[in-house]
């Protein structure tokens, strides 16, 4: 679980207005937390449950981690705060009878009851309303946080009883630090942080083989289109076509390699700061000063409108010879 | 932690915080007993987080000494292991050491358990009596107490505060009240306290069920402590806590009647049996109704017809009857269940209307009363 | 024609245990208990004295021998059921009276009703071990009149002209319809015999037992105009109806809609029958046509189309794996006729409830000295067509 540091680093609008509601002790009786997975949401709901229960608050809003109340909201001993999420693929009904039980009674240790209830866009219509009895009729003392990433599927009534805070997606510099620290060699956690601003799904695809090749296969494309024109085709036929196998490959493939045509734009206009493809600069520089601006930004489109025909079901074969053949006219 | 603890004394615990101890609990540390040892003795706790059950073991009790307390300390033991283990174990004496990272050895005579513990810091904190706020009835009243009002609560969760007994506490007097809308059942009592201030509370149904099965039928006094979120009751060696219902207890006081219209008295035992007969018939049909009709000359006809299966019309004599003539039809089984609470040989029901809720209560005693709610043909 | 069977719940007993056959049999609440009360006795305890509604010690006293044994209501319903089955097996308009009594009107039955009564009474003997009196007579008041003169194992004819012999001469207390109290009444001004009730005096009649004093005459005359109607009492037992949705549906809203057009058409039929229902089940058919059913027992018994409504939607609710639905019902279930139906009364909500008792008062009086349904409440006064429901309905849902 994070601390609120290194929460309020990934979200600190977030972190803030909790900050803020603790400090003016004007805490909602129930919140919504939207956004992307992987931003924070759940690890945001057990810091708030930490500095609502913490005995040793530290400036009135951050929770001290070390006291008895900490400690069991992290280990899951707390009896007076309640977690539930989907078990399988919805809240089951038994979930939400049991919370409603717990809604009719007191605490165990204090009038303090904290729920949090992750997934509340997988409830039943049923459970939904009878949650929102709840939140229509708060007790005293009780605050409940509901966790989602699809908020469109929540009921508009549950909504509109709920502060709702917004969680950002994490920005792509701060996933690659976070990767980097994990000991991720710094030219794939950049290209990673590309691809996803899910913490946890960035490490996983870091530590993926294929992603790794798939990395290579673009970067060798690129060497052939250079250096060998003529035998690009064959290795389109050889190479690329039996590697990304099926449509969503073939579209990460493609975005690899639009990530190393942005490298070249971002050369030329001088940020070379932004450039993923990290360990292959120095022969990025060279080519980037040799092409003019208005060749690679025709590239890209290129590979924007190859991108664009893979949902038409174009034949991938057909669509990659098509592509490498514009390229190469430069 | 370290101690030598009589084997019978520690069964005799276990079974006891045993019956608070659910094995579908989402808090993973109530699947064990807390174990404190201090100089005075051992106490172990069991909890579902709804209830929770204290035992104190002490040291020593009539000059015997039934713990040794080596090292003062505490753990939490997995529940089920634990009270299995404890019966099992060969010797009268029983040693329970804790080692580093809450490795728990238990010892007897040969035989040597090695138990993974857990922090006894997880474990929920339970609110702490405090002296001025006690107040006290003897044992077996509080049984009554119990079985003349929980029958009565709700069993549907629809108004979940009507799942509890309402129990008010005001200038020495305790109230309980239960009610699940159709019937309603109170009884006072008069309670010795040195508390002024009035307490309110509703307690679960079910927590007052078990506190029951705990209590024994003697009349020592148990001490009652409310605090904000817990009721707590203590008898001499056993702590029994339980949560509260969360929400105000609506006010009934001003629905029972209190002029009628129609009084009988009738003997208690003869009338129970009479709407007994009637609804051996109305509980197989689809509604368990029963029809009370009182004529001027003392008779009450109890009748009760299911069309399905057939009909039975009992006379019986009333001691008494006083005012209008009066058809009532009502449920077998609240009259029967409100009939085996009041207790005493001689029951007054007083009407003031078919429609309206009628009282049972007992000659001359003020301190029991139960309520019916009719029913009505459509 | 009636049929009643003999000692119903002691020949059961005795038909699952033919050990007991011929031995004296009680049925009786608390068998254990001396103070239990005799609910049915079998002929062999009758000839010794024992009556129902008699206490087992009295019972005991009278026939030490006696065998007594708790009621089994679920075998007493299995045997009813198979009893019905085989009437039914000879015409539709069979009309269940209760457990263990109908009438079956055999007009349109090509055979001659002795023989047609023989062979039932034998079939019910052979297959069920159940012994049975059978009445025959031209209305529902003579048949039953007829089925009561011979037990057991009797078949009696009641022809119109037999009425002077066979029926006036008996006291009126064993007419059927009337009570101890209407018999006490009665004597009173001298009608003592069924005869004098055939001739007693319209106006002294109705006076003193209202209407139902004229209708009494009426069949003391042996005239009866019931039909036999197998709707009457438990037909009903469930008020279903179904619609098949325009399309495989998946909007919830559109599934809400259909079934507030359902609640609305069984409240209606429930209301035509003046019956109630106590539970109500909703049955979903998805488009891969696996169907599933789930009902819910409701607090009070009801024919409100609201109620119903709000009721179907909580089940819907629980049932509904938010598939495309193709069938959609809704049954009230355990349906009774209103006047055998009750509603509990609330503490909280009364009040309401008795500022109407003066009005219920009135109509019962009313009732009382008219004959039942001579006021209505507006509900029941419906003319609307039912234009949904089959009894295909019915059966497809509880099979």
């Amino acid at each position: 679980m994070k601390t609120w540091e290194e929460l309020e680093k990934l979200q600190p609008k977030v972190l803030k207005i909790i900050q803020n509601s603790f400090k003016k002790n004007r805490l909602a009786h129930a919140y919504l937390f939207q956004g992307k997975k992987g931003t924070g949401k759940k690890d945001a709901a057990f810091l708030t449950a930490k500095s609502y229960f913490c005995e040793h608050l530290e400036k009135n809003y951050k929770p001290c981690g070390q006291c008895s109340n900490c400690k069991r909201v992290e280990s899951g001993n707390h009896p007076d705060l309640h977690f539930i999420e989907p078990d399988g693929l919805s809240i089951k009904k038994e979930q939400i009878e049991a919370l409603q039980k717990e809604f009719a009674k007191t605490g165990v240790e204090s009038n303090r009851k904290l729920y949090i209830i992750s997934g509340c866009d997988q409830m039943t219509v049923n459970a939904a309303n009878s949650l929102l009895k709840f939140l229509e009729e708060p007790t005293e003392g009780t605050m409940a946080i509901l966790i989602t990433n699809q908020v469109h599927r929540v009921l508009p009534t549950i909504l509109s009883r709920c502060q709702i805070l917004t969680f950002q997606p994490i920005p792509p510099k701060m996933i690659q630090q976070e990767l980097e620290k994990k000991g991720t060699p710094s030219h794939i956690a950049a290209l990673v942080s590309q691809v996803t601003n899910n913490i946890e799904e960035a490490f996983s695809l870091s530590r993926d083989d294929w992603f790794a090749e798939a990395r290579t296969k673009v970067i060798k494309l690129y060497e052939v289109l250079d250096s060998r024109p003529d035998h690009a085709l064959l290795f389109i036929h050889n190479h690329w076509v039996p590697f990304f196998a099926d449509k969503e490959q073939m579209e990460m493939g493609l975005d690899f390699l639009l990530f190393l045509y942005k490298d070249l734009l971002s050369i030329q206009i001088g940020n070379e700061d932004d450039v993923v493809y990290l360990d292959i600069l120095p022969m990025l520089k060279q080519q980037g000063l040799k092409l003019g601006q208005r060749t690679v930004l025709h590239q890209i489109v290129s590979i924007l409108n190859a991108k664009k025909r893979l949902n038409f079901n174009v034949n991938p074969q057909l669509l990659m010879e098509d592509l490498v053949l514009t390229l190469q006219e430069g | 932690m370290q101690v030598i603890v009589q084997k019978n004394k520690l069964v005799e615990s276990v079974q006891d915080v045993m019956k608070a101890v659910s094995s579908r609990t989402t808090i993973p540390i109530l699947t064990g007993i807390k174990i404190v040892a201090t100089e005075e003795g051992i106490s172990l706790t069991g909890s579902d987080s709804d209830i929770s059950i204290e035992s104190f073991i002490p040291a020593e009790e009539n000059g015997t000494i039934q713990a040794e307390i080596i090292e003062p300390g505490s753990i939490v033991l997995q529940a089920r292991f634990f009270s299995d283990i404890v019966r099992k174990l060969p010797q009268d004496k029983v040693e329970m050491k804790v080692e580093n990272h809450f490795l728990t050895i238990i010892r007897s005579g040969s035989a040597e358990f090695n138990l993974h513990g857990l922090d006894a810091e997880e474990y929920p904190r339970l609110p702490e009596i405090e002296e001025q706020n006690v107040f006290k009835i003897p044992s077996d009243l509080l049984k009554t107490l119990i079985r003349q009002t929980v029958f009565a609560v709700s069993v549907s969760e629809t108004r979940p505060i009507l799942t509890g007994v309402n129990w008010r506490l005001e200038n020495g007097e305790l109230t309980c009240i239960a009610t699940d809308s159709h019937r309603l059942a109170l009884r006072k009592a008069k309670v010795e306290t040195n508390i002024s201030e009035a307490h309110n509370v509703v307690i679960p149904g079910k927590s007052l069920n078990e506190l029951n099965k705990i209590l024994d039928e003697n009349d020592d006094l148990v001490e009652i402590v409310i605090t904000e979120n817990q009721v707590l009751f203590k008898t001499k060696n056993i702590l029994f806590f339980s949560r509260l219902l969360d929400g105000n207890y609506p006010d009934t006081s001003r629905l029972i009647p209190m002029e009628s219209k129609t009084d009988i008295v009738l003997d208690a035992k003869d009338f129970l049996q009479a709407i007994d007969r009637a609804s051996l018939l109305a509980r197989e049909g689809r509604n368990n109704v029963v029809k009370l009709t009182t004529f001027p000359n003392g008779k009450v006809e109890i009748l009760s017809n299911s069309p399905e299966i057939g009909k039975v019309v009992e006379e019986i004599h009333a001691k008494n009857v006083q005012g209008e003539d009066l058809k009532i039809s009502f449920s077998a089984k609240y009259m029967i269940d409100a009939l085996k609470a009041v207790e005493g040989s001689e029951i007054r029901i007083s009407f003031t209307g078919a429609m309206r809720p009628f009282l049972i209560r007992v000659p001359e005693d003020e301190t029991v009363l139960q309520l019916i709610l009719p029913v009505r043909t459509y | 024609m009636h049929i009643d069977m003999n000692s119903f719940y002691a020949s059961v007993e005795a038909a699952f245990d033919p050990s007991l056959k011929g031995l004296p049999l009680a049925i009786a609440g608390n068998p254990e208990e001396r103070k239990g009360i005799v609910v049915t006795c079998s002929y062999e305890a009758r000839a010794f004295g024992v009556k129902t509604t008699m206490p087992v010690w009295e019972a005991k006293k009278l026939c030490p021998n006696l065998i007594v044994k708790k009621p089994r209501f679920d075998r007493y319903r299995k045997a009813s059921k198979a009893m019905f089955a085989i009437l039914c097996s000879y015409t539709p308009i069979v009309e269940p009276v209760s457990i263990d009594e109908g009438y079956m009107d055999v007009t349109d039955v090509a055979r001659h009703p002795l023989d047609l009564a023989k062979e039932i009474q034998q079939r019910l003997l052979d297959e069920l071990e159940l012994p049975s009196s059978i009445g025959i007579a031209p209305n529902k008041f003579l048949a039953k009149t007829a089925s009561d003169m011979k037990k057991p194992l009797g078949i009696t004819v009641l022809r119109k002209r037999d009425i002077k012999e066979k029926l006036w001469p008996l006291d009126v207390e064993e007419m059927h319809g009337v009570g101890a109290k209407t018999a006490e009444k009665l004597k009173k001004i001298g009608i003592r015999t069924i005869g004098d009730l055939a001739r007693g005096n319209d106006v002294q009649l109705e006076k003193i037992i209202g209407i139902n004093g004229l209708r009494l005459k009426e069949k003391a005359n042996g005239i009866d105009h019931r039909p036999v109607d197998p709707s009457s009492v438990y037909d009903f037992k469930s008020v279903g109806n179904q619609m098949t949705l325009p399309e495989d549906e998946t909007n919830e809203e559109e599934l809400k809609n259909a079934l507030k057009s359902l609640a609305k058409s069984v409240s209606l039929r429930l209301k035509k029958k003046e019956a109630v229902a106590t539970k109500v089940a909703v049955m979903l058919r998805y488009k891969d046509r696996t169907t599933v059913t789930k009902s819910m027992k409701l607090e009070n018994p009801t024919d409100d189309e609201r109620t119903i409504f709000q009721h179907a939607l909580i089940v819907f609710q629980k049932l509904w794996k938010n598939e495309p639905v193709r069938l959609l019902g809704i049954t009230g279930q355990d349906v009774m006729h209103k006047k055998n139906a009750f509603k509990q009364l609330d503490l909280f909500t009364f009040e309401e409830e008795a500022k109407n008792e003066p009005l219920h008062q009135a109509i019962e009086k009313l009732s009382e000295k008219y004959g039942e349904g001579i006021i209505k409440k507006g509900l029941s006064m419906h003319k609307e067509i039912d234009s949904f429901g089959s009894s295909f309905g019915k059966d497809f849902f509880f099979k």
